[in-house]
């Protein structure tokens, strides 16, 4: 019996040994790619880039030594092309001398090219794999392609694509990193079409300056910025662009802004005035009035007065009030304008009205479902804004301004 | 059943010769009325004894005092003994009144223990205990006095368990001082020490300790029984008679908690426990043992109780830690990178660059480096043991990641997983997990995620099956009743704990009257 047990026990040791350990790979025999860009290629084929890291050349950690080796570009791309992304990647593995590995890609770029082909053919890996996450945010790249914008350098950060993030950020977008996910709800939505951020190539294009005019090839050869937001329509081809102000506003309308700083010339105050705005919300109900449908959206914010270029003493809640009025008229104008063009353009429904609608009045969406395309570009906007001015900062009128000069 | 019979069956052949060498041949011999056969008897027992004195003294009638020389404090033995029988009971002689054995024993021998013993085998146990034997010529019984006066250490605090705030007395290498140690703490006629002599040829004096009335009767006849059924020739420490007793013998968690500390001996007690003291060693084991008592240090009872919740916290966060980091860094960064923050997985990636070893072999090697620096660290004379530390140091921190022979992150790893092994606050304890690190290890090395969590389960399920003299390991977690909680994640303050932990009496439950938090309005009916 003994005999048995110990061959038992045995055998489970040696089962150990016989299994495992073949899904484990080295952190250095991997190519962690942290950037994906996706472009057109000739005959229907579709064009992968990667931007990977050179784990040597990152700054920090003990490698004093990588000084002597020459420091270089911390990253790098690689480029292939194949008839769909797993087929491409197969042809990238061949110049690569690791694995490379996908699960902590960051940002896709897609050129603009491909996204006017349309990208309803080419997106399925993307959320059928399982190494790779949700978490990832999509952009379109504005006049260009996206392995063009995977070579460009960033000046803030070691790898450049996730410099595209931090930008994303800071314009106030409510869901980071949640791009992708957005674009496939959005996608497979009955009647809501995607809209995706924009990126353009090159930091400073509309403030020339003396540098700039003189040597546009080197301003242009670094950096990026967001450029407003892409619209598609159902089929998930490019149809158009907003700018930023216009994507910021159409963000706001969606729900899908978290702060902004909205600024305002006043018309007889001789001056202007900034607000940030926090707790941006936006309410949107609708009524089928004389034959078409009438959209009434109403966004509130509360926020701060941060600069107050005027004489008016902000001390007094009655100057407030006609801030507040002048804030909300200019907010209103702006998105309207925003919604127009995009109902005229584009006639694609981004600001998610049509998932506002059977949210709130099913009966209404039912009878309007069918030919929502037509309603929707038929309907009426009326967009009301509601700021609240929380705080005035740390001074009532501005204290450069003489005493005498500041209207109470 | 058929391998437990095997054991005991070998556990007897290699009792039996060691008992025919020692015991006479008759095992009761009784003392005869003559002297010199006793004398002669005894002779020959202690036949290669040097440290055995024989002093004959010849008064009426002749006496033979014996004793162990080293064992006995011979300056009392002078004054109290010899100088009363030399002198007086001349003077006495002189009279020619007869020293009688009830003359000694009543009069002469100023010793407050005394008794008289009619076997040979009475009297050589007597002496071996440190009494002094004195035999009387025509008499044919013998007088054992107790004269104990070897070296004995002092009170000292203890090494192993120190603290801050609490009592700074350990218990020492002699039975009767760590007695007293308990005694002088609970005053109670309730507090029962039963006396047991184990060890066919060490004899050693063993006490179970016990309060009366709050023990738990199941747990206290399970120890005896257990003690009861040891056969050995020799107990040295309290290590050698825990592994006769102990429920599960392959299992790596202790399950008798051992303690230098009277002021946790007596809390146990209180508690319901059983303490168990073994002459010759300053270790005092406590049964049963649970989980739970593993993690909690003696001073968690003299802190305020927010701190100690606190550091309960601590402690349970970094038990986790030194059980589970070195295998968590290696599944992850083997398997299952995506779940690295992304700059966390480039530095790692930038400090394994050029690394030789793949990242589990690194781990093994250091955890194995760590274990060996302190075990080294240890058993190194003092003097010594600082170069021990400077090498390891200097070696395993830098030159090795200077080099390029370990990663960075790997050093770092293993010392935040020795700190937090270091944080378990019982020894024995600590060295269970110190052990299970490295099948996680394994475990991790080879399944991932997978395979740590398989590990955790196999240990959980271990954990539940295993009792401690009857009492459930994991208890009072296993079943819990909200009161019997007090005392486990969080630390209750004293007010609030008023029920006795689970496993002791059923009929002694409550240990203190309800209502006892303190208020300023209480303070005021007071005046």
């Amino acid at each position: 019996m003994n005999k048995k047990r110990a061959g038992c026990i045995g055998c489970m040791i040696s089962l150990l040994f016989i299994s495992g350990c073949w899904d484990s790979s080295e952190v250095n025999d991997i190519a962690i790619e942290l950037a994906w860009g996706i472009d057109d290629a000739p005959n229907q084929k579709i064009k992968i880039s990667a931007q990977a890291i050179v784990p040597s050349k990152i700054d920090g950690g003990q490698n004093v030594s990588s000084s002597q080796s020459g420091k270089g570009k911390p990253y790098f791309v690689i480029t292939s092309n194949g008839v769909n992304t797993l087929d491409a990647v197969q042809q990238m593995q061949t110049k690569l001398s690791r694995k490379i590995f996908r699960g902590h890609r960051r940002v896709i770029v897609i050129g603009e090219s491909m996204a006017r082909r349309g990208i309803k053919e080419i997106f399925d890996t993307y959320s059928r794999d399982p190494n790779l996450k949700l978490r990832t945010d999509v952009f379109i790249i504005k006049n260009d392609t996206a392995k063009k914008f995977l070579q460009i350098s960033y000046p803030l950060e070691n790898v450049p694509g996730i410099g595209v993030l931090g930008e994303y950020d800071q314009i106030g977008t409510a869901s980071k990193e949640m791009g992708l996910l957005n674009f496939l709800l959005a996608a497979a939505s009955d009647s809501a079409c995607p809209a995706l951020p924009v990126v353009a190539i090159g930091m400073n294009p509309d403030v020339p300056d003396e540098e700039g005019r003189q040597d546009p090839a080197k301003s242009d050869n670094e950096g990026f910025r967001i450029a407003g937001s892409a619209i598609f329509n159902k089929e998930l081809k490019l149809v158009g662009y907003l700018n930023v102000e216009e994507g910021r506003s159409m963000r706001w309308v969606s729900g899908n802004l978290r702060k902004l700083t909205v600024s305002e010339t006043l018309p007889q105050g001789k001056g202007n005035v900034s607000m940030d705005i926090i707790k941006t919300k936006s309410r949107i109900h609708s009524v089928y009035q004389g034959g078409r449908l009438k959209i009434f959206v109403t966004l509130t914010g509360r926020g701060a007065i941060r600069e107050n270029n005027t004489n008016l003493d902000l001390t007094n809640t009655k100057n407030i009030s006609y801030l507040e009025k002048a804030l909300n008229n200019h907010i209103e104008e702006v998105v309207t304008q925003t919604i127009i063009r995009v109902q005229k353009d584009y006639g694609t429904d981004v600001f998610g009205f049509s998932d506002a609608i059977r949210r709130k009045d099913l009966s209404l969406w039912k009878s309007i479902e069918n030919d929502w395309g037509e309603e929707f570009q038929r309907a009426g906007i009326a967009v009301k804004a509601k700021m609240t001015v929380r705080r005035i900062g740390v001074t009532g009128p501005s204290l450069q301004l003489n005493p005498k000069e500041i209207k109470k | 059943m058929r391998i437990k019979r095997r054991r005991q069956s070998v556990r007897d052949n290699l009792a039996n010769p060691i008992d025919t060498a020692y015991l006479p041949s008759e095992p009761i011999a009784e003392l005869s009325s003559e002297l010199s056969a006793n004398d002669k008897m005894l002779r020959e027992a202690f036949q290669g004894c040097s440290d055995i004195v024989f002093r004959p003294i010849h008064t009426s009638p002749k006496l033979l005092l014996i004793y162990t020389d080293g064992l006995v404090d011979t300056k009392t033995l002078e004054k109290v003994v010899l100088k009363p029988i030399l002198h007086e009971g001349h003077s006495s002689g002189s009279n020619s009144i007869p020293i009688t054995r009830d003359i000694i024993q009543e009069q002469l021998v100023a010793v407050s223990q005394i008794q008289t013993v009619p076997t040979i085998d009475d009297v050589i146990d007597g002496i071996l205990k440190a009494n002094i034997g004195l035999l009387i010529d025509g008499e044919n019984k013998a007088i054992i006095a107790e004269l104990k006066g070897f070296e004995r250490r002092a009170v000292e605090e203890p090494a192993a368990e120190v603290s801050v705030r609490g009592p700074r007395d350990g218990f020492t290498e002699t039975l009767r001082i760590n007695t007293s140690l308990i005694r002088r703490r609970i005053r109670s006629p309730r507090l029962k020490m039963e006396s047991v002599t184990l060890g066919r040829v060490s004899q050693t004096d063993i006490a179970i300790v016990y309060i009366e009335g709050i023990v738990s009767r199941t747990v206290l006849d399970e120890v005896r029984n257990r003690i009861g059924r040891i056969q050995m020739d020799g107990v040295l420490e309290s290590g050698f008679i825990e592994e006769f007793i102990e429920d599960a013998p392959w299992s790596p968690f202790p399950q008798i908690q051992n303690t230098e500390r009277p002021d946790v001996v007596c809390a146990s007690l209180l508690e319901g426990k059983v303490a168990i003291i073994i002459d010759n060693t300053p270790f005092v084991m406590i049964a049963p043992m649970t989980f739970w008592t593993g993690l909690q240090a003696v001073e968690d009872y003299y802190e305020r109780s927010i701190y100690t919740t606190f550091i309960r916290f601590v402690r349970y966060s970094l038990f986790n830690i030194a059980l589970m980091l070195p295998s968590l860094y290696v599944a992850l960064s083997t398997f299952h990178q995506q779940l690295i923050p992304t700059n966390l997985l480039i530095s790692i990636a930038n400090s394994r660059e050029g690394v030789p070893f793949p990242t589990f072999v690194e781990a093994l090697l250091m955890e194995f480096m760590f274990e060996g620096l302190r075990e080294a660290g240890i058993r190194m004379p003092k003097a010594v043991g600082s170069a021990v530390s400077i090498v390891g140091a200097l070696v395993i921190g830098q030159s090795a990641v200077q080099a390029g022979i370990v990663s960075a992150p790997v050093v770092i790893v293993v010392a935040m997983t020795g700190i937090a092994s270091f944080a378990i606050p019982r020894y024995n304890f600590g060295t269970a997990y110190r052990l299970l690190r490295f099948p996680m290890l394994i475990l991790a090395g080879m399944f991932g995620l997978y395979g740590i969590v398989s590990g955790i389960f196999l240990m959980i399920i271990h954990l539940n099956g295993l009792r401690s003299f009857g009492v459930p390991y994991m208890s009072p977690v296993v079943s819990p009743v909200p009161h019997n909680l007090k005392d486990i994640f969080v630390r209750a303050p004293r007010w609030m704990m008023t029920k006795r932990p689970p496993f002791s009496s059923t009929t002694n439950v409550r240990r203190i009257p309800e209502g006892q938090q303190p208020s300023p309005k209480k303070g005021e009916e007071g005046q």
